[in-house]
């Protein structure tokens, strides 16, 4: 069983309220978002791995039992094409969950007009794989939901 | 075994939007639905969009999709469809 963590502090209220249909249809996966603290902050792995893909905006993180979790900051922020956004990692590292991999700002995403809403999910997953999911007030590094 | 073999178009390649377009597609198909890139890379299972991110298709490369069984001409050109939409 994975245990995902919260990746930033905020509020998690579910892939429904998130403004992209590919998130909120479930397209990509099962999961949930997080409404986040507005004010500049670390975007943290949220299982232990390998960074499978790194994009300013976006990151997945691949476990050793090869589940994958996606972590999106923010809605059509590929937009931004990395402005306000600092990699603390690299695409290839081994991370353990809770560390630090992108630096940003939600305020500033608002600010520009994008939601800053940031999806997390269980690529591949079905959605009954996943159980006690968070919802509410969550802290970075909290249980956000159980899979498998 | 049938293939086709596109260009992908979309600006954000066979990520995002585009890839889970196309996985949900694929996951429809009764059939085993690989993507492979024409210029190394693959083949990988088309119904997973993990498996589809890591493949890592940028905009302008082309990749090459294939099914067999019945059935496997209209899903290739569905998802044919997808991957070059721009």
């Amino acid at each position: 069983m994975t245990t995902v963590l919260a990746p930033m502090e905020g509020t998690a209220v579910g892939l429904a309220a998130v403004p992209d249909p590919v998130f909120s249809a479930g397209m990509v996966g099962p999961g949930t978002a997080i409404d986040p603290l507005r004010g500049p902050g670390k975007a943290v792995a949220p299982i232990a791995g390998k960074i499978m893909k790194l994009h300013p905006h976006a990151y997945v993180i691949v476990g050793d039992d090869g589940k994958g979790v996606l972590v999106h900051l923010g809605i059509d922020t590929v937009q931004l094409k990395g402005a306000g956004f600092q990699l603390l990692a690299a695409e290839g590292d081994r991370v353990s969950a809770g560390q630090p991999v992108v630096a940003w700002d939600p305020s500033a995403i608002e600010a520009g007009g994008r939601s800053p809403v940031c999806p997390v999910v269980a690529l591949d997953a079905l959605s009954e794989e996943l159980t006690g999911v968070a919802e509410g007030a969550v802290h970075v590094g909290d249980e956000l939901f159980r899979w498998g | 075994m049938g293939e086709r073999k596109v260009t992908v178009a979309a600006e954000v390649g066979l990520h995002a939007r585009p890839a889970a377009t196309f996985v949900q597609r694929a996951k429809l198909a009764p059939m085993d639905i690989t993507v492979a890139k024409t210029h190394g890379g693959g083949p990988v299972n088309g119904k997973s969009i993990l498996a589809i991110m890591a493949l890592d298709v940028r905009q302008g490369e082309s990749v090459v999709i294939s099914a067999e069984g019945e059935g496997a001409d209209e899903v290739l050109d569905e998802l044919a469809k997808i991957a070059s939409t721009p």
